[in-house]
């Protein structure tokens, strides 16, 4: 059932007035935090309130703009969506909480810039949440890479530049191939608006390259071109070289990057992909999704590999999410119920677990200066709730019981299996034990060290958000069976898009 | 005598004794269990589901109780040798764990399907790793690294079993009608059986996958080291126990065959686990060896597919636990009041530690099968089986294990009884029992337990006649 | 009341010598400047903008007979077809037309306090006037209906803007103007020789009435030489791949507002020829057109490439912004030479789109000029902290130029995308994704200088925004970038039917 309900774009416009209202009278501490944690609640509010409805069965509908006939900026709210905009506002509260704290040092005009894009940057998260179309999509995953931009570059030395200029040069290209998919799937089905099983699908197109239908190396252009325009902010190997480079930035804007927004946003545009533009029934019949799965195992252990070489804690992380963050994108290409539910799922399972490590490793930094493992023997009795927290996080990524990481783990083997592809289950064991392999030691460090140095109290501001995040960790793995809560949203979720494949 | 200045009296935490209560209570519960267990009855709880159809769920069947009831007496013992051997250092956090993992060990023996299993197995496991790298000396971290390898490891397996399981029929319970069918098809079924045997056997001690083992009993404290073998280790049997039986069945294991390779594997584990022990000079280093070897003796009497050798197999996990725990804590004692770790360093021990090394060799002799002690109960049941199954080959094994572990443990009772002591190297030191009640009386009783296991083995209540109703039904 | 205003504007509309006054506003403006400069120095700002703005009102009754009636003749002194002038208002010229009309109002507006600063005192007269005669130029060639006309207007147009390049006195301008100048002789000498070819040939140069009769002709090799010609001399007057040499100096030595009209507007001029060369030629089947289209094609597209990368590379604001030009240049030609409908409808589109946001950019870039005499990017730096609001603008046109959807970029260049698919020749829209993403890093490049960079000059340290006069069309230009990019569904659908009846007419 659509409705239309101007709240997608409200909780849009929240977040760009306070962007503006940041820029524009953010110069004054009080303001700046008002602004910003108001406009996070609010937003929070809003989306939530768009669950109900929704897991209801309703799809909320809101049209903007029409420019060239047929092609629009517009916002619906399905489950999938409403997931990510859900995940990525509510990771936003505790971001900005413990950005309020990391940013206090700094000078206000660089605050005043770090949270006014910040908000822009979340605002353009919830636009791909809630993109109606393809191009809606588009545009907000390149406002997104702009926005981004400045926060990468924040602290403005010349590696940061650097590193900014790696990370545009990245995601410009992946953008220019969106782009360019964008341009074959108009031309190939004649739209662009999300909300069909499978845009591509309906019906026999004409070719985007001319002469005939729509043949199976045409639809594979299409799909090489958006999965790995979408690949590059979802950090697949080969495409990932700029998420460690991007390490540079302050912590919150690590946490933007990797659990908020840019990598989720990333992967959310592959399931789109999947899910709305090629739709199963047609990828069933292609295949294609075989090539991204043996891409994302790649990623998967390759990223593990080169996580368990770094010995900067930052870039550790950074490689992790190379590696966690193609579970999603192997979920999704198993085509079936249970790895469809999972892939929607990992998204918030990975984002909250990847938060809670960046906000412990902004905390170790801003406490002691430390940033390389072999630094922090014994923080763990200097800093007990934040390691903890962390524990928490990395015994989540290896997959032990009662953890986020462990549904993911369960569900995607057991996507696996449906798909009769017991291979993948093996992945996900091995890469199960690949973050035990580089989480471990630095817990081990952590704990069983002797301590060396001073660490300052990193304070509630800052502790508080790593605590809230190591608490929905568990949460996410524990409360699978209870209405309105992640998971139940997540797998009414999939069973709405595989509802549409039966009919 | 005065009191010994080299051994400082450790100051009382306070929590102590409220959790030796505490501890009282569940062992009061597990064992208020034991006359619905008797009458057959397997009441369900379902706790919280994990994912679709994936139930976190406890179902207490007599197979389950005769398991708490066993271990959680081991718990209450451990506990007060803790209060004298646990020194201030990390305290807070070995009690924490301590007591945490007692609610994990129940989820294990209570779990109602693989998967709840699975779960408080793999956090028993983790959780483990605290009280293995205890003492945080360079050896402990070594062992705790290798201890912590071989379970994610033999966790991951089991993980990938239970999927499989799970995908193929679903979560269902724990039930005499086993799980799996034949027609699932040969590639599948083996598939779970190997992973999920090399799971629980990395747990079980189960030769070659034990490396950790000898490791890992010598770093962590004596309280620990009982509990790990008594208990831990006795988990990995007891997820092989659910296997077979409950999730393969006996006859589909027939059917299959598997076991054809199982229990040579377990044959040479008992063997060449005991050899091994032997040639051990560090005392709790033999004891490890010698776990594996008993060890071996009940993934062996499982693998041998036969009623009566799956009582044994049940009655030797409570009476090894009860054994292995009395022999840990004179391990400790020994460590503690006269420093001593190697054989080869006991000479004349016994002088002055005369109700240790009364234990302790109340706790050998029942290890080798002396009877009216535990061990030989168990090991006639097992002796018994085998003939009954018809495979006498393996009984010459069970003896053969039987005689090495007389091999292994008799000379460390020699040593401590009659050999001279070298007076210069003890002499100065006050080597005494005295001030060391908190350690001595859990171990005393432990050994009163082997002797009781033994001698009123049939009594009703006790591991016996609990293994025959828990049995029962898969036959 | 609506009933009503209907009525009295279709009857403004129907007015028949609306063309001939569009022509003559300007023209006539222009002459009368030096006058008024004369007599009251200070009004001939406000002289020049009265006459940008009347013309700009003279193009509404225009565009409204255009979207009611169809294309439209106007012919002058009442002679027949063939032998009389005719000006004639179809799409094209409308939309040549109307990017005049919007733009120039703001230019002039822009141009009062700039020029008192750019160009010397004693050459403002000049400058007015050749601005005038070059808006009145482009106009002319717009709705000319005849060669010989085409050809004057393209001279008035051509003349004015040598002078305009010149006029601000540097001699750096004075080199690039006399460039210019040599190059723009060659192309002006190709066109004339090609007109009159095409005279000898036919014996007419009313447009419409040559191409009717070329087809019966049986002389392949003048025909070649003709078209050749034209297409050559239109090439340099559009400044396309390989002949762009000339303009990047031009553009980027005028004058802020000059180099605004130059980029904008004139090198449009040679588009529109180009339009024009191909209606004559289309019918002509000895000449195979898709050969010519072929060639063009490849044109375009390397010059997208080729201005986009040497953009690239530059230091200067301004050259920056005229190899930008070459660049959207190559984007027309490649989308009218693809020949499908969307091809052309982009192309039609970006002709006037980015007339728009090529006017906001190099307005915006002569205010940082104006302010802080400061070219480079790196002498700029941090400027957008000093001069927010002009930097936001000109921030918006940089994201236009790109292509960012929803601004008035993106149209066009999705159109043309389309276009290529449609023609089934993918490598194109390939391009064009490829020539937005190299767009993007120059882009990144003047926003990274301007906000993210710490000011070293002290020039940029003290600047403030321009004056109101000069601040206010730069803004309202930047607005419409976004705006017009928004409203892009009613130009576009005004353009289908022409597009449709201009491959119609070839086929």
């Amino acid at each position: 059932m659509e409705i239309v309900d101007p709240r997608p774009l409200l909780a849009l416009g929240i977040s760009l007035a306070c962007a503006l209202l940041v820029f524009a009278t953010g110069r004054h501490y009080g303001r700046r935090v008002l602004w910003s944690m108001g406009a996070a609640l609010l937003k929070f509010g809003v989306v939530i309130s768009l669950l109900p409805g929704a897991m209801a069965g309703e799809v909320y509908l809101f049209r903007l703009v029409e420019f060239p006939p047929g092609v629009g900026i517009g916002f619906r709210v399905d489950l999938m969506g409403l997931f990510f905009a859900l995940v990525s506002s509510t990771l936003w509260i505790f971001t900005t909480i413990y950005a309020i704290g990391y940013m206090r040092g700094e000078a206000d005009r660089a605050q005043v810039r770090f949270f006014g894009f910040f908000a822009l940057c979340v605002a353009a998260t919830v636009g791909i949440a809630f993109a109606e179309n393809l191009l809606t999509l588009f545009i907000f995953y390149e406002l997104l890479t702009v926005c981004t931009y400045p926060l990468v570059i924040h602290k403005e030395t010349p590696a940061a530049l650097k590193a900014g200029r790696k990370y545009l040069i990245y995601t410009l290209g992946g953008g220019g191939l969106v782009l360019l998919g964008l341009v074959l799937v108009q031309h190939a089905a004649g739209t662009l608006s999300f909300g069909q099983t499978g845009l591509l699908a309906a019906g026999a197109h004409d070719g985007p390259l001319g002469g005939g239908p729509l043949g199976g190396g045409q639809l594979g252009l299409i799909f090489a071109v958006l999965v790995l325009g979408f690949g590059v902010k979802a950090a697949v190997m080969p495409l990932h070289g700029w998420l460690p480079s991007a390490m540079v930035a302050p912590t919150p804007v690590s946490a933007l990057l990797h659990a908020v927004a840019v990598v989720k946003a990333g992967a959310f545009g592959i399931l789109r992909v999947i899910y709305d533009i090629f739709g199963l029934e047609l990828l069933a019949q292609l295949n294609f999704t075989q090539a991204l799965a043996w891409l994302a195992v790649v990623s998967i252990i390759g990223g593990s590999l080169l996580a368990w070489r770094q010995v900067n804690l930052k870039r550790r992380l950074a490689y992790s999410t190379v590696s966690q963050v193609s579970y999603i994108l192997l979920a999704a290409s198993l085509l079936n119920p249970t790895a469809t539910v999972v892939a929607i799922m990992h998204l918030a399972n990975q984002g909250f677990a990847k938060i809670t490590m960046f906000f412990v490793a902004g905390a170790i930094e801003q406490g002691s200066g430390r940033t390389e493992i072999n630094q922090l023997d014994g923080i763990g009795r200097q800093m007990p709730w934040s390691l903890a927290a962390f524990t928490v996080a990395a015994l989540s990524f290896i997959g032990v019981p009662l953890l986020a990481g462990f549904l993911t783990k369960w569900l995607v083997i057991l996507g696996a299996l449906e798909g009769e592809a017991w291979w993948f289950a093996a992945v996900m064991v091995i890469s199960g034990l690949l973050n035990a392999v580089y989480w471990l030691p630095v817990v081990y460090r952590a704990y069983f060290r002797p301590v060396t140095g001073v660490v300052a109290d990193p304070g509630w501001l800052l502790r508080g958000p790593i605590i809230a995040c190591a608490a929905f960790v568990v949460l996410l793995g524990t409360t699978a069976h209870f209405h309105l809560l992640p998971f139940s949203v997540a797998s009414e979720a999939a069973r709405v898009i595989w509802a549409e494949v039966a009919n | 005598m005065t009191q010994p200045q080299n051994i400082p009296k450790i100051p009382a935490a306070g929590y102590e004794l409220p959790l030796m209560l505490l501890t009282g209570l569940i062992i009061a519960g597990c064992w208020a269990l034991i006359p619905g267990a008797l009458a057959g009855r397997a009441p369900e709880f379902s706790l919280l589901q994990l994912a679709p159809g994936a139930w976190l769920l406890l179902r207490i069947d007599p197979l389950g109780v005769l398991f708490t009831a066993t271990i959680t007496p081991l718990w209450l013992l451990a506990l007060i040798y803790s209060r004298g051997y646990i020194g201030t250092a990390h305290r807070d956090r070995y009690y924490l764990v301590l007591m945490l993992s007692l609610p994990l060990a129940l989820g294990v023996a209570w779990a109602g399907n693989l998967l709840t299993l699975l779960v408080f197995y793999e956090l028993l496991s983790v959780l483990s790793y605290l009280l293995v790298v205890h003492e945080e000396t360079p050896t402990a971290k070594a062992a705790a690294a290798k201890y912590i390898v071989y379970v994610l490891v033999g966790g991951s397996c089991i993980l990938l079993g239970v999927v499989l399981v799970f995908y193929l029929v679903g979560g269902q319970t724990f039930a005499a009608e086993p799980m799996l069918h034949a027609g699932l098809g040969w590639g599948y079924l083996t598939a779970i059986f190997v992973t999920l045997l090399a799971g629980f056997g990395v747990k079980a001690a189960l030769v070659p996958l034990h490396g950790w083992v000898p490791d890992a009993h010598p770093a962590a404290p004596a309280p620990f080291s009982a509990l790990l073998s008594g208990v831990l280790v006795a988990t990995g049997a007891f997820g092989i126990i659910r296997v077979t039986h409950q999730v393969f069945g006996v006859e589909l294991l027939r059917e299959l065959g598997f076991m054809h390779w199982v229990s040579p594997l377990a044959a040479i584990g008992v063997l060449a686990a005991a050899v091994a022990a032997a040639r051990q000079d560090d005392l709790k280093r033999r004891l490890a060896y010698s776990t594996i070897s008993q060890l071996g003796y009940i993934t062996l009497a499982i693998s041998l597919l036969g009623q009566e050798l799956l009582v044994g197999a049940l009655l030797h996990i409570s009476n090894h636990a009860m054994m292995k725990a009395t022999l840990f804590f004179c391990a400790g004692l020994l460590l503690r009041r006269a420093g001593v770790r190697r054989v080869s360093e006991m000479a004349g021990l016994a002088r002055r530690l005369p109700w240790t090394m009364a234990a302790f060799t109340l706790a050998a002799l029942g290890m080798i099968g002396v009877p009216p002690l535990a061990g030989f109960i168990s090991k006639w049941v097992l002796g018994m089986g085998t003939l009954a199954t018809g495979q006498p080959l393996y009984l010459l094994v069970f003896m053969g294990g039987s005689l090495l572990a007389a091999a292994y443990l008799l000379p460390v009772v020699y040593i401590a009884y009659f050999r001279e002591p070298v007076e210069e190297e003890w002499k100065n030191k006050a080597i005494t029992e005295r001030g060391a009640g908190w350690m001595l009386i859990p171990t005393l009783l432990a050994a009163a337990a082997t002797v009781i296991l033994g001698v009123a083995a049939t009594a009703p209540g006790l591991p016996l006649s609990l293994a025959r109703v828990a049995v029962s039904p898969f036959w | 009341m609506a009933a009503a205003l209907t009525v009295s504007w279709s009857a403004l509309a129907a007015w028949p010598h609306w063309l001939i006054v569009l022509i003559l506003l300007p023209l006539g403006g222009a002459v009368l400047t030096p006058a008024l400069y004369a007599l009251q120095r200070r009004l001939v700002p406000w002289w020049a903008l009265l006459v940008a703005g009347l013309t700009a009102l003279t193009v509404l009754p225009l565009l409204w007979r255009l979207a009611h009636e169809g294309p439209f003749s106007y012919l002058p002194g009442g002679w027949a077809r063939p032998y009389g002038v005719e000006l004639r208002f179809d799409e094209f010229a409308a939309l040549l037309a109307a990017a005049v009309a919007l733009l120039a109002p703001p230019v002039l507006l822009f141009s009062r306090r700039y020029a008192a600063r750019a160009v010397p005192a004693g050459r403002l007269p000049f400058y007015y006037t050749l601005l005038l005669l070059n808006l009145g130029g482009l106009l002319g060639l717009a709705i000319t209906a005849d060669l010989f006309n085409l050809f004057v207007f393209l001279e008035v147009v051509s003349l004015s803007a040598y002078a305009l390049v010149a006029v601000g006195g540097r001699p750096v301008a004075e080199l690039a103007a006399f460039k210019y100048l040599l190059m723009g002789a060659i192309s002006s000498l190709l066109i004339l020789l090609a007109v009159g070819i095409l005279f000898a040939l036919t014996g007419s140069l009313n447009m419409a009435d040559v191409a009717q009769r070329l087809p019966a002709l049986a002389t392949p090799a003048a025909l070649t030489l003709a078209a050749a010609a034209l297409l050559v001399g239109f090439m340099l007057k559009a400044a396309l791949f390989p002949l762009h040499n000339w303009l990047p100096e031009a553009h980027a030595s005028a004058p802020g507002a000059v180099s605004a009209v130059l980029s904008g507007l004139v090198v449009k001029a040679g588009i529109i020829g180009l339009v024009r060369t191909y209606q004559l030629f289309a019918g002509v089947e000895l000449l195979d057109t898709a050969n010519l289209g072929a060639i063009l094609v490849w044109l375009g597209a390397a010059s997208v490439v080729m201005g986009s990368f040497f953009a690239v590379f530059q230091h200067d604001l301004k050259l920056m912004l005229a190899y930008s030009t070459i660049t959207n240049i190559g984007y027309i030609v490649m989308g009218w030479a693809l020949a499908s409908p969307q091809a052309m409808l982009g192309a039609s589109l970006h002709l006037f789109n980015h007339a728009l946001i090529k006017t906001t950019l190099f307005l915006a870039a002569g205010a940082l000029i104006y302010r802080t005499g400061l070219r480079t990017l790196e002498e700029l730096r941090g400027i957008g902290r000093t001069m927010p609001l002009n930097c936001a603008a000109l921030a918006l046109g940089a994201l236009a130029i790109v292509g960012v959807p929803p601004t008035a970029g993106f149209v066009g260049k999705w159109f043309i995308a389309l276009g290529a698919l449609q023609a089934g020749r993918p490598f194109f829209a390939l391009v064009v994704v490829f020539g937005a993403l190299l767009a993007a890093v120059y882009y990144v490049r003047i926003i990274n200088a301007f906000y993210f960079r710490e000011p070293e000059q002290k020039a940029v340290v003290t600047a403030r925004e321009v004056p109101w006069s000069m601040l206010a069309p730069v803004l309202l230009l930047a607005l419409l970038c976004l705006g017009i990019g928004l409203l892009a569904r009613l130009p576009v659908e005004f353009l289908e039917p022409a597009v449709a009846r201009l491959l119609d007419g070839r086929s």
